[in-house]
């Protein structure tokens, strides 16, 4: 009883599995249930719709990978870096981090409008959208990870004479890092949906830039090839930040 | 004869065990958690058990709170019935090892919580509560989170919910285990007051000699891995008890035979753990 | 007296920073003559803010009223589906690579859709708005509802508690944190989904008055409607963390 409906619920919950899954049951389902194009098209229609363009596809998706990618990594490093220096600059933290919790919650994505104004249709003025949005979340979850560094731990680790970097990096970091990495995928994914809407305001490359020729046309087949090709490019994103996290930061918080 | 085992000497027993067994897994990888228990407890009596860790008292406390089904060889006898699987529940008032008490409710919510599984209002389960707590210690606190309170007074309020489910029959697992030497003797003390005031039939697993002849009507010795009963001590040291009985040559007696018993399985795990 | 004492201590620095950054942000405007259209002074922004009240406070109010019913609708159908697929485990085990893969979709992807299905009006706002929240509801109400270890629903199981019984007075009090924590996550998406869907084709809505001030090349009016829906999603958050105080009392 325990063992069989455990081990299907993992092989489920397997992204790779999942996919094939819900491919077989697009392809089933659309014909059976005899579902309007309006709603659901043949899952055949959506991929030759895909092969039709599938220059542009791939030169969208590496232009927002691309954008997703430096947005990413320039606010991660910057997030990390502010949430180390609000742990350790207490004035700075009671200043300053209600006002980034504040921020967190505005609609960032209707600065795109004033971002591109600064950078105009370049390529910066998507990843500085980007980069704009995964700072908060790792910025926070740095903080936080931070401060539950076990006091025990730290009076431990002086009694041993260590200096304080010493248990910046032997003790508050890798009691971090899992928090760390909570805040990187959460960011990850709103990298991905800044630089998309970014591209809105005004591209001629990109995932974003097709997926409002799109709508304008209301080219529904179009449509779900681009949420297939944003899901594809989220899950390997978001995939390798799970695999770095596996090989890298196995542990838990306790 | 399973009539005839039920009839002990004593008039008829309030739980009975007749051969139960418990295995796990199947061919090659079962491993045997109890082994051909024979039990019986009498109404009103206060019955330890001791044994080497992992000796499956776990398993068999589980069996006896309807939470596991014994294997079809034998049977759980409750008041002369033979009990089908699950009919246990809801029947037996069950401490488990830690208190497990919610975070989410007070004090005196977390007491009650038994009597709401069991329909009562919130009003007349708190009232009938609010009773118990000068009792139970705990006066005062009513109102405070079990974040808010200590070991021992967590404790309490678990054993407050327990005999607070009115059921004759109370298992306890444990219940002291986490507690501190001062702290357990005092609450060991109370309990034995609380049990001479209400009169419940009560099983108490430990791993405390000291504690299982202090408390016990009836000390019960299993065996190591798979579990079965080794022996069974009938304590007569008079009651109420007070602190001073560890110290008698009557108790010390008795401890030392038990503690040779017990010692000895412990060897046999400890053996088989080597080997493996 | 004691709580508003330390409210005034941990308020007066922030607010201090506040002020302080906004009046650096002003001089610095004022000092090194920003054109307007680069970085309007904050002084100016709240000028227009004040002066357009009418215009941004209607904008506002319908946004708000998609982002709140999206929020509901989505909330109740994350809820809805984890507790029916607690209790009915095949269901879980169907449902969630479905789940899982319109999940890693981001959802503002789908606003073309939702657009084409549900049209300009209110309807795909509240649509986009609760396909935010509900996923990650749904998560985290699935993993909060299975928190609870054996040890504590056998105890529950002992008292003769029924299936319901353990799942309202253990499961859903336990899995309250982590469905808070959803909720949080979800208000952030479905207010930045719900605005974009109107900056992509609305009637009205802050999206749309930011849509249609970007195009006229009026960006006072695009910061004082930044500034205005920053100010209303900060309530809706702050009304958040009073529900999260209220539902996670025992922390």
């Amino acid at each position: 009883m325990s063992g069989s409906p455990n081990a299907l619920r993992r092989v489920l919950a397997n992204p790779f599995a999942a996919i094939v899954i819900v491919a077989l049951a697009w392809w089933i389902a659309v014909p059976l249930f005899k579902i309007e194009p309006r709603f659901l098209p043949p899952i055949s229609v959506v991929f030759a719709d895909g092969m039709s363009v599938w220059r542009d596809l791939a030169a969208g998706l590496w232009r927002t990978l691309l954008e997703t990618v430096l947005g990413f990594l320039a606010g991660a490093i910057l997030g990390i870096a502010f949430g180390v220096g609000f742990a350790y600059l207490r004035f700075l933290e009671r200043a300053f981090f209600p006002i980034f919790v504040a921020l967190q919650t505005v609609p960032v994505i209707a600065f795109g409008a004033i971002v591109v104004i600064w950078f105009g249709n370049t390529i910066m003025a998507k990843v500085v959208i980007a980069l704009y949005l995964a700072f908060f979340p790792v910025a926070v979850n740095t903080l936080r990870g931070l401060e539950t560094t076990d006091p025990q731990r730290i009076a431990l680790m002086k009694s041993f004479g260590a200096s304080g970097l010493q248990l910046f990096l032997k003790l508050a970091l890798p009691t971090a890092l899992p928090s760390i990495m909570i805040g990187l995928k959460l960011g990850i994914s709103l990298s991905l949906a800044g630089a998309i809407v970014g591209e809105w305001f005004g591209d001629t490359v990109g995932l974003g830039v097709m997926l409002l020729q799109s709508l304008y046309f209301e080219q529904i087949p179009r449509v779900w090839v681009l949420i297939v090709a944003c899901g594809a490019l989220g899950t390997v994103l978001y995939g390798f930040l799970a695999l770095i996290e596996r090989r890298f930061v196995w542990w838990r918080p306790d | 004869m399973l009539d005839k085992r039920a009839e002990g000497a004593s008039g008829p027993a309030h739980l009975q065990l007749v051969n139960v067994w418990k295995r796990f897994g199947e061919g090659e990888r079962q491993t045997v958690a109890v082994r051909n228990v024979d039990l019986a407890i009498q109404p009103g009596e206060f019955v330890t058990l001791i044994g080497p860790s992992g000796c499956g008292k776990s398993t068999l406390f589980n069996m006896i709170a309807g939470l596991l089904p014994p294997d079809p060889d034998g049977s759980v006898v409750f008041k002369g019935q033979p009990q089908q699987d699950g009919a246990l529940l809801g029947k037996i008032a069950f401490m488990p090892q830690r208190d497990l008490l919610f975070p989410w409710r007070t004090v005196l919510d977390n007491a009650t919580l038994a009597l709401e599984v069991e329909g009562m209002s919130k009003k007349a389960a708190r009232q009938k509560a609010e009773a118990l707590f000068p009792e139970f210690g705990l006066k005062g606190f009513e109102k405070h989170y079990p974040q808010q309170l200590s070991g021992g007074m967590r404790q309490r309020v678990a054993l407050m919910r327990t005999f607070l489910f009115e059921r004759d029959l109370i298992l306890l697992d444990e219940p002291f285990g986490a507690l501190d030497a001062l702290t357990r003797s005092m609450m060991q003390r109370w309990l034995l007051d609380i049990w001479a005031k209400h009169k419940r039939t009560v099983l108490f697993i430990t791993h405390d000699i000291d504690e299982a002849i202090f408390l016990g009507d009836k000390v019960v010795v299993m065996t190591a891995r798979p579990g079965t009963i080794k022996c069974e001590e009938t304590i007569t040291l008079p009651r109420p008890r007070d602190a001073s009985v560890v110290t008698t040559q009557e108790f010390m007696a008795i401890k030392r035979k038990l503690l040779a018993i017990v010692e000895e399985e412990s060897m046999k795990t400890f053996a088989a753990a080597g080997a493996a | 007296m004691a709580s508003r004492l330390s409210f005034l201590r941990s308020a007066l620095p922030v607010a201090a920073a506040l002020i302080g950054l906004l009046l650096l942000w002003q001089l610095g405007a004022m000092l090194f003559d920003v054109p307007t259209y680069i970085l309007p002074r904050p002084g100016a922004i709240v000028a227009t803010a004040i002066e357009k009240a009418g215009l941004l406070g209607s904008g506002l109010w319908i946004t708000s009223v998609e982002a709140v019913l999206g929020f509901f609708v989505g909330t109740l159908i994350g809820l809805a589906a984890a507790v029916l697929m607690i209790l009915a485990p095949p269901l879980e085990v169907a449902l969630i690579p479905l789940v899982i893969v319109i999940n890693s979709v981001p959802s503002i992807a789908f606003v073309p859709l939702v657009l084409i299905w549900f049209g300009l009006g209110i309807g795909s706002k509240v649509a986009i708005g609760a396909l935010a929240v509900s996923f990650v509801v749904l998560l985290n109400a699935l993993a909060g509802l299975k928190r609870p270890e054996a040890d504590a629903i056998n105890l529950m199981r002992s008292f003769g508690a029924s299936r319901l019984g353990i799942l309202w007075r253990l499961q859903l009090p336990a899995a309250m944190p982590s469905i808070v924590t959803g909720l949080r996550v979800g208000l952030a998406r479905s207010t930045i989904a719900v605005i974009v869907a109107e900056m992509m084709g609305a009637y009205a809505g802050i999206g749309q008055i930011i849509y249609q001030s970007t195009a006229q090349v009026d960006y006072l009016t695009v910061w004082a409607a930044v500034f205005v829906a920053s100010l209303g999603s900060l309530v809706l958050y702050g009304v958040l963390v009073a529900i999260d105080r209220k539902l996670v009392w025992w922390r």
